[in-house]
């Protein structure tokens, strides 16, 4: 319940500034978002570096910060992207440790990513899955729904792990 | 008196060249129609026309590029009455470039004697153009499956094809919290918890991909778009 209130509470914060300061969403969000004022609509941009991302497997860590999304255009990474991140905050016992520079795949952004077909998904929260260089993920589980962009982007051992295809 | 632009759009194009085929005529029947369409002729043929009674290949070619740009059947028409004469200009000379201005002739006049002075035709306006073809597009999707009214509130369920997961159709239940109304695009935006997270997926409602579309039920709502639903409990956003 807490967590539920604290993480409303940094939702609606977050929106105010993101109404306020989007420099960076010039390109992405959709009309939809641009009709109704900005002060309330939600402005979500990219992952880029200092974004704290929740850690979806049983890898350890369970915060870790972006330090460089890798391979992707200069405002950042999007669903489906890898990112170098930094491990902020971790199990007492678990593969990695705290401060430990780490590999990830964005397994869910709150930005929405178009499909090919004309259709849009965004999720709540940005989620990440921890992965080594070579891109097989670390733990051997994966928490909460992740999209099938991930099929295209050959990343099929998260999508084997995962609860739920969205 | 301009020239007769009869609302079609571009979908009309196949049809037009069986219905303007190049008939030769006499020279001098061809130049007095020259001299009475040019009055009615519109800016992009006038510049041909005043050249003079000396048309080359270079000059029916230019004129034939402005004809191009318009979505005008009688000018499609004349465009694929001039590919057919441009065919035999390459072994004629001078009579093909006077078949040039036949078929050019008769194409616009074509229309005019197939009816002979109707009442005038309300002319498409530029703006209305895009209405008509969403229209059109939105009555062609409909042929294929029809979409039943969806509202924002009802609960429902997509059955959606993914040509990247080619095995059975993934299922999209949840609740229409917004529905944007843009002609063929018309979208409407699903909201759900799945697996402790809530996904929003926006869907075309006209898309190909759909292959169904259920209401389940309706849930009361005072609002067109619900996006308060993303602060309140994750219980309101769940669906079994």
């Amino acid at each position: 319940m807490a967590a539920g209130l604290a993480s409303k509470c940094s939702r609606v914060g977050r929106s105010l500034l993101g109404g306020l300061g989007n420099n960076l969403s010039g390109l992405l969000s959709s009309s939809h978002e641009m009709a109704s004022s900005t002060f309330l609509s939600q402005q979500r941009t990219f992952i880029q570096m200092r974004t704290v991302l929740k850690v979806v497997d049983n890898s350890g860590a369970k915060k870790v910060m972006c330090i460089q999304a890798l391979k992707a255009n200069k405002k950042g990474a999007r669903l489906g992207d890898t990112i170098v991140a930094s491990v902020k905050e971790a199990h007492p016992n678990g593969k990695v440790k705290k401060g430990k520079v780490v590999y990830g795949v964005v397994v869910r952004a709150a930005m929405q990513r178009g499909r090919c077909d004309g259709s849009e998904v965004k999720f709540d929260d940005n989620a990440v899955v921890l992965v080594d260089k070579q891109g097989q993920p670390i733990g051997t589980r994966v928490f909460g729904p992740v999209p099938h962009e991930l099929r295209k982007k050959k990343h099929v051992k998260i999508l084997s792990l995962a609860e739920h295809i969205a | 008196m301009g020239s007769k632009i009869l609302p079609q759009a571009l979908i009309t194009i196949p049809r037009n060249p069986n219905q303007y085929p190049p008939v030769k005529l006499g020279f001098s029947a061809a130049l007095s129609r020259r001299s009475s369409i040019s009055a009615r002729v519109s800016l992009s043929r006038v510049s041909s026309s005043s050249i003079g009674s000396v048309f080359s290949p270079i000059v029916s070619a230019i004129s034939k590029r402005n004809f191009v740009v318009r979505a005008d059947p009688s000018s499609e028409g004349e465009v694929g009455a001039t590919d057919d004469a441009q065919e035999n200009e390459a072994t004629g000379s001078g009579e093909a470039s006077v078949a040039v201005v036949e078929a050019e002739a008769e194409a616009v006049l074509e229309p005019e004697s197939e009816e002979p002075k109707p009442p005038r035709k309300s002319r498409v306006k530029l703006g209305d153009i895009m209405g008509i073809l969403n229209k059109r597009a939105v009555e062609a999707a409909e042929q294929e499956r029809p979409v039943p009214d969806i509202r924002t509130g009802d609960v429902v369920q997509i059955k959606l094809e993914v040509p990247e997961n080619k095995r059975r159709l993934s299922i999209y239940k949840g609740i229409v919290i917004s529905r944007q109304n843009a002609g063929i695009h018309t979208t409407i935006r699903i909201r759900r918890i799945i697996a402790g997270i809530g996904v929003e997926i926006v869907f075309p409602l006209y898309s190909p991909n759909i292959k169904e579309l259920k209401v389940l039920s309706h849930r009361k709502v005072r609002r067109a778009r619900l996006y308060y639903l993303r602060d309140k409990l994750p219980r309101l956003s769940t669906f079994k």
